[in-house]
């Protein structure tokens, strides 16, 4: 080796590190200039069964042209999510799930008030949410509380079908019912509300109290005892009565009935988030959801909740919301979360903490 | 040195002057001429529209360039670039966390100086080159002054690693605890904090003195001590079985390690439902052969038990068999020359050999118990624990995120108490047992009875998983499982139909879109932590610096905190400037990244503990720098690792649920949600169709994976079994 | 083309390397002329290690000047220095053949790969390895993998050359050989080298000059012939060719030389430069003879029979072919003797006469 090949040692590492460093940082870049949220896209939180959900967003395109980004999210976990973004939302609209977390938000001032010109069309209990949320809500379907229960397991046991609140508490229903937990499921939280403006505070933790014996597991999703009736996992199930519909469309052998006490209900509710960056695509997707084509998206996909607008075609299957005792739901009373955190304690304390 | 710093104080410039400062508005072309307003460079921006606090980004610039280019400061050059860095970075994040979207983020810097007329959006492309370029000279500057042994190289990886871990696990978690002590109306007490740790339902003792449930605490730790002892024994029974009997079907055993890794959440809880539910298939065989009642004797306790057991026996049996491979034949056999029969010989040398595996393999369960959300949430009836009622605090009826943080601050104590414990007892006994390669020994044969028992608990276990994986696979083909078992495509058509329409190939399938996103950020993010785990690993191997304990324990603390509490961190973290991340991609990668680096560091720590630290010295010394050793010295190396740690994010990415349950967006679904969505619908045969669908695409690429870099190994050194310890879920 | 060297000096200015509170070593100073092989030489955790260390660039210098051909490189890490060095465990890339990894050094310094492979070549030939090249590493016997490190060491031509304790995997023979081809290339090619052992016969074969250290700091700088014939403290003298120590009292000085008084006996050693007084005599093994009692002590005239010598008992004899070993115990303390007299060798148990022979005798401070 001559002379003129003396080696220093770095002179080609330099560019070496200085390209990989390069590499890395053009990746971090890269990622740190991606737009935080594709303008246009109409971003829509989807609060029922993923089926429905998909159906409205296809349907909705269509019509307008409006992309659609849909996330289907239990209502807790959509309350949650939007909570957080409160700084700066990501969410156009929050369509569907139970009304009260609906009222939390509008509560909670995350979301607009809105008023639709399709709102002289709209049922009573629509119409109600829209007032009680000052506007911020609306009701687009309704859900009633109901039994759902296998109708094999019945007939081979001999026990006639529960067709009253008062039915659950009899003894050949030991360990044969669920019902979800409601610190964990509005559902079960709307249970525990009806039962306390039927019976009264104290007759209805009474009633808990000696339901709990027949109880064999408080689950944790809502619909979860319509699952498991259907499976033959238990004999009822107290649940809304379109997740049970939905397991007998299914081909499972169950049965929903409405309890003779009258019953309370979900109003399915749809929201217009505060900051959303997409308002015109959003007020056009509220109307689209209100309206009897939007609402049709329902059935089309076998989800058997009635549509709130009154010139929406009602599916056969649906539960015929005349034959049920709709009791008056205070939705404005058992919405807020002094009332909520105050009933859940009690229950956790009276019952839960007797569980098997 | 100086051309290295020269580079990054030229790209802090273009940073600073050039590229957009915030992010969302970056349609501005990269090098058009800078326009004023939020599309602008910071330093167009400043000037022109009133966002004067980002011109003082400027100084420490300044600084670094006259430090540069004057000759007579060359001197001064590390030090100016450490201040200069440092105050560069602090000042870019304090700015950026002090004034938000409208203005002052907080009420007191308002009620001091006065409101601020306008806000500013997140940190964009110009913000993340500007810092990254500050961090960087501070830490060449560091290097400059000759720590880290003058190694810019490892001096710039620490600053990166410690700024990312930072950012992407302290700022979120932070967000999160500090929400404990929230008292609902935006304060913080330690009232509320105390009250929310102290809870009667946490910490009651009911269950011991009355028919009444235990508080939560109690459950989780029994399940979890529970979960650690079964899964200890049939980790240890298998690795027995495998390393020291005669046994034929050792690759079966692999199989069987790998399988539940690779099982997306729920469905291992659904298949035992199915078995043992009180209409399940084996139910109804005992009632009809043997006239057992049936019952729910699945839901709680034992269900969760059960799938629990079933889920991480894996991970114990690959801690269990690199314990068990580690005893050097010749201790044996050196007992059995001094008159130890078998028997004597596994008790008295082989067994407590074997402890510190034990003590391993039931931490490691306990942790992953602790962290489970999925099996308890499907299983669990009326048992609570821990994971789950976080998640219900969350999102549950009553709303309430401080229950949560003080509920995950629980969980992180039992678990980073478990830590601690495990490395107090494994530090205070050495068990060192392998001399190196030259142990010629063979290993003893077990004594009879221990031999019969390990057969006797490993074989039916093995069979048991493999029956119920072979009905999940089934089950995916059934008309309605458990139901109507007639045979049908149904659920895959529904889940991946094909059609071909006007304009081509249309993936009309319900579960492509998720799939696709799931491959994706899977693929992305699988590369991104084995990097960032094994640079890590680099530094707490090869590199002493103060402070490296704290440096490790750290890095693992994203691995302790369950999901759920992850999930809500990242969304109130990165929501809003200066880091906008929720919607987009970015965040699940990160969040993958960041959550499955631990064991990517334990993979790479493990292998590169074995190779000789002389070997990169002499790599230095040979004249290749930090980067070149690395890529031609360790990597290659390395690959057992590199294999280990690619597959598990790779798989952890595509079956992690909890974590990203509130990170998916609408644009960016991702398979398990999609799949945990069904299972709440109660539509099985898709949910298992579709997961059946996952577990066969994830073994096609863990044999890909291996079959790339797994022939390296042949011949010189063996591939030491990496512990892969299963994230919860 | 041929390996050349571009061999430059060392200089330590006040260097010292701290961890915590313990410094591993302490204010050292010393030069290292270019073109010579000088040696760490101290017991382990003395420092030495480190100190080549430091030289490599493999730790950093808590403070103090390193330089190397008259450039300060304190704060340069070990890839910006023209240093190599052959460890202790050889460190051969396990995953590389051997001309692979002789080419390592050069291939990434950019040089290309065709120039790379014919030095590599030369290098493995200048060893003595010349078609070994396609091997891998695991298939070379422990002194052939020895070479292929220093091969891939001389290669980079480097300004220094390190060594850490590069022979003590090797067994006795093979050490002595690869020490002598060691010295040989070095000297062939004019290298700077500094080569650190544990071993003091090693270190006197090897070195032109030889830094003995102790507890972190330098005991003694000198040629193999200067420690060994003058240590100046206890350590050294024990350390190097090992010594029995003896109390004894200087009584004179003068002229490059002390009187020192052992008992009845006085004896001529060089000038330690220590004042008057209770001093340690180091005195080596072979510079003891034996004579059997008797045999002549009283011929000799000196009514006490000892006369030059001091009397002692022979507790053990061991003879080793070439010399014999002999253990004593005397009035002085034991007595470590070696003694090329194996003809007519003093039976254990016997009482013999020990003489001190002039050379070999260094008086040291207590």
């Amino acid at each position: 080796m001559t002379s003129a090949g003396s080696l220093t040692k770095s002179n080609w590492i330099k560019s070496n590190w200085i390209k990989s460093a390069g590499l890395g940082l053009g990746a971090l870049v890269a990622l740190a200039a991606q737009p935080a949220q594709a303008q246009g896209t109409l971003t829509v939180l989807c609060g029922v069964q993923e089926e429905w959900c998909k159906a409205i967003a296809v349907a909705f395109e269509k019509k307008t042209g409006t992309a659609v980004a849909m996330s289907r999210k239990s209502a807790g976990e959509a309350l949650a999510q939007i909570r957080a973004e409160s700084a700066n939302p990501k969410t156009d609209v929050w369509w569907g799930g139970p009304g009260d977390p609906h009222l939390q938000a509008a509560e909670e001032g995350l979301t607009l008030a809105y008023e639709s010109p399709q709102q002289a069309d709209l049922q009573p209990w629509a119409q109600s949410q829209y007032k009680q949320s000052q506007g911020r809500s609306v009701g687009v379907y309704a859900g009633a509380l109901g039994f759902v229960y296998n109708t094999e397991l019945l007939g081979k046991r001999k026990i006639g079908a529960p067709k009253c609140w008062a039915d659950l508490l009899r003894p050949e229903f030991r360990d044969e019912i669920q019902m979800a937990n409601p610190n964990a499921s509005g559902t079960a939280y709307t249970a525990l509300a009806t039962l306390v403006q039927i019976l009264g505070e104290d007759g209805a933790f009474d009633y808990l109290r000696k339901l709990n014996d027949n109880v064999n597991q408080y689950t944790k999703s809502g619909s979860a005892p319509a699952a498991a009736a259907a499976r033959s996992e238990t004999l009822v199930g107290i649940v809304f009565m379109h997740d049970g519909i939905n397991q007998k469309i299914n081909g499972f052998p169950v049965d929903v009935a409405a309890p003779c006490e009258g019953t309370g209900y979900e109003i399915g509710s749809m929201s217009i988030l505060k900051g959303t960056k997409n308002p015109d695509a959003a007020k056009a997707f509220y109307e689209f959801a209100l309206s009897p084509e939007g609402q049709a998206t329902g059935a089309e996909t076998k989800q058997f909740q009635m549509p709130s607008n009154r010139k929406a075609a009602i599916p056969p299957e649906a539960p015929k919301l005349e034959a049920i005792r709709m009791i008056d739901y205070n939705f404005q009373k058992y919405g807020t979360a002094e009332e909520r955190k105050r009933l859940l304690s009690r229950w956790d304390a009276d019952i839960k903490a007797v569980a098997k | 040195m100086r051309p290295r710093s020269a580079v990054w104080l030229a790209l802090g410039w273009v940073g600073f002057a050039l590229l957009p400062w915030f992010a969302g508005s970056g349609t501005q072309p990269a090098l058009a001429p800078p326009a004023p307003g939020p599309a602008g460079s910071a330093l167009i921006d400043g000037l022109t529209s009133g966002r004067w606090w980002l011109l003082p980004v400027a100084l420490p610039l300044l600084l670094a360039l006259a430090v540069t280019a004057l000759p007579g400061l060359r001197a001064r050059q590390p030090a100016a670039l450490l201040a200069g860095g440092a105050f560069g970075l602090a000042w870019v994040a304090a700015q950026g966390f002090a004034i938000g979207l409208d203005g002052w983020a907080w009420g007191w810097l308002g009620a001091l100086f006065g409101p601020l007329p306008l806000g500013q959006g997140g940190f964009g492309a110009g913000a993340a080159l500007t810092a990254l370029s500050f961090l960087f000279l501070m830490t060449n500057g560091f290097a400059g002054l000759g720590f880290m042994k003058g190694d810019r190289f490892t001096a710039g990886a620490i600053g990166l690693v410690l700024a990312a871990i930072a950012a992407f696990v302290f700022l979120p978690v932070g967000y999160v605890l500090s929400g404990a002590g929230d008292t609902g109306t935006g304060g913080f007490s330690a009232g509320a904090l105390w009250a929310r740790l102290a809870a009667p339902d946490v910490w009651r003792l009911s269950c011991l003195t009355e028919a009444k449930s235990c508080g939560v605490v109690w459950n989780s730790v029994f399940l979890a001590v529970m979960t650690g002892i079964a899964t200890t024994l049939l980790g240890l029974a298998f690795a027995l079985v495998a390393v020291r009997t005669g046994f034929r079907a050792k690759k079966l055993l692999r199989v069987l390690t790998v399988l539940p890794i690779i099982t997306p959440p729920f469905v291992i809880s659904l298949a035992v439902i199915l078995l043992f539910g009180r209409n399940g298939t084996v139910t109804l065989a005992m009632a009809d052969w043997f006239g057992i009642p049936v019952s729910r004797w699945i839901y709680g306790l034992p269900g969760v038990l059960l799938t629990q057991t079933l889920a991480f026996t894996p991970i114990s049996f690959l801690v269990m068999i690199g314990v068990v491979q580690g005893i050097g034949p010749s201790l044996e056999e050196a007992a059995q020359t001094l008159r130890a029969s078998r028997w004597v010989t596994f008790r008295t040398v082989t067994w407590p050999l074997m402890r510190p595996g034990v003590a391993n393999a039931f931490l490691i369960s306990f942790i992953e118990s602790l962290a489970d959300f999925g099996n308890p949430l499907i299983l669990g009836g009326n048992y609570e624990v821990l994971s789950t009622k976080i998640y219900f605090a969350v999102v549950g009826a009553q709303n309430d995120p401080g229950r949560a943080a003080a509920l995950g601050i629980i969980l992180l104590c039992l678990c980073l108490g478990a830590f601690w414990v495990q490395r107090q007892w494994l530090g205070k006994k050495s068990y060192a047992t392998v001399g190196g390669k030259g142990d010629n020994g063979i290993p003893s044969q077990l004594p009879r009875g221990i031999k019969i028992a390990a057969y006797a608990t490993a074989l039916p276990w093995a069979a048991f998983t493999f029956v119920l994986y072979g009905l999940i696979l089934f089950g995916g083909f059934t008309e309605n499982w458990g139901r109507n078992n007639s045979l049908t495509l149904r659920h895959y058509l529904a889940a991946f139909d094909l059609s071909w329409g006007p304009n081509g190939l249309i993936w009309s399938g319900r579960a492509w879109g998720s799939l696709f996103t799931t491959i994706e950020v899977a693929a992305l993010s699988a590369p991104l932590t084995a990097a960032v785990g094994l640079l890590t690993a680099y530094l707490l191997v090869r590199q002493s610096f103060k402070g490296r304990g704290a440096f490790e324990f750290l890095t693992m603390l994203s691995f302790t905190i369950p999901g759920t509490v992850i999930g809500i961190s990242y969304i109130l973290a990165f929501n809003q400037p200066p880091i906008e991340l929720t919607g987009t991609v970015t965040i699940l990668i990160v969040c993958f990244v960041f959550r499955n680096m631990p064991v990517s560091i334990r993979a790479g720590v493990a292998a590169m503990s074995q190779i000789d630290r002389s070997l990169d010295e002499c790599s230095l010394t040979l004249g290749a720098g930090s980067v070149q050793t690395i890529r031609r010295v360790i990597l290659p190396l390395l690959r057992p690792a590199i294999v280990a740690s690619l597959v598990y994010s790779f798989v952890r990415a595509i079956t992690s649920i909890s974590a990203v349950i509130f990170l998916v967006s609408p644009k960016y679904e991702l398979a398990t949600a999609y799949i945990v969505g069904r299972v709440e619908q109660g539509d099985f045969g898709l949910a298992i169709a579709y997961s059946s669908a996952l577990i066969v695409l994830m073994s096609v690429v863990i044999a890909l994976i291996q079959f790339a870099v797994g022939e390296r190994r042949i011949g010189r050194r063996a591939a030491t079994p990496v512990t892969l310890q299963e994230k919860p879920v | 083309m041929s390996i050349a060297s571009k061999a430059a000096g060392v200089e330590f200015r006040n260097v010292s390397r701290r961890y915590g509170s313990t410094a591993a070593v302490d204010d050292v100073s010393f030069s290292i002329e270019a073109g010579t092989l000088v040696t760490l030489l101290g017991p382990s955790g003395c420092g030495k290690t480190t100190t080549l260390r430091m030289i490599a660039g493999l730790e950093m210098a808590s403070g103090g000047t390193i330089l190397i051909g008259g450039k300060d490189v304190t704060r340069l890490p070990a890839t910006d220095r023209n240093v190599t060095m052959v460890f202790q465990s050889y460190a051969l890339f396990p995953h590389m053949s051997v001309a692979d990894n002789v080419a390592y050094g050069l291939v990434v310094s950019g040089v290309r790969k065709r120039d790379a492979a014919a030095r590599a070549a030369e290098g493995l030939e200048l060893v003595g390895l010349g078609g070994y090249g396609q091997r891998l590493p695991s298939e070379l016997s422990g002194g052939q993998q020895q070479r292929v490190a220093v091969a891939r060491a001389l290669v980079l031509e480097p300004e220094v050359l390190l060594f850490d304790e590069p022979l003590s995997n090797l067994d006795a023979k093979l050490r002595r050989k690869m020490r002598d081809d060691i010295r040989e290339l070095q000297q062939k090619l004019g290298l700077t080298s500094v080569y650190v052992t544990h071993d003091q016969e090693e270190a006197l074969a090897v070195s032109d000059r030889i830094i003995v250290m102790n507890k972190s700091v330098i005991a003694q700088t000198g040629t193999p012939d200067e420690l060994y014939r003058r240590p100046n403290s206890r350590f050294v003298a024990d350390f190097i060719g090992g010594a029995n120590l003896i109390d004894g009292e200087l009584v004179a000085r003068g002229g490059g030389t002390a009187t020192v008084a052992l008992g009845r006996l006085t004896l001529s050693v060089p000038d330690p430069g220590l004042p008057a007084g209770g001093i340690l005599l180091a005195v080596r093994p072979n510079a003891i003879r034996l004579r059997p009692a008797g045999a002549d002590g009283g011929i000799n005239g000196g009514g006490d029979g000892s006369g030059d010598g001091i009397p002692v008992t022979v507790r053990k004899a061991t003879y080793l072919g070439s010399h014999m070993e002999y253990g004593l115990t005397s009035e002085f303390g034991d007595l470590f003797v070696v003694d090329p007299n194996v003809a007519n060798p003093v039976p254990a148990g016997a009482t013999a006469l020990a003489t001190f022979t002039g050379d070999g005798i260094a008086a040291v401070a207590r």
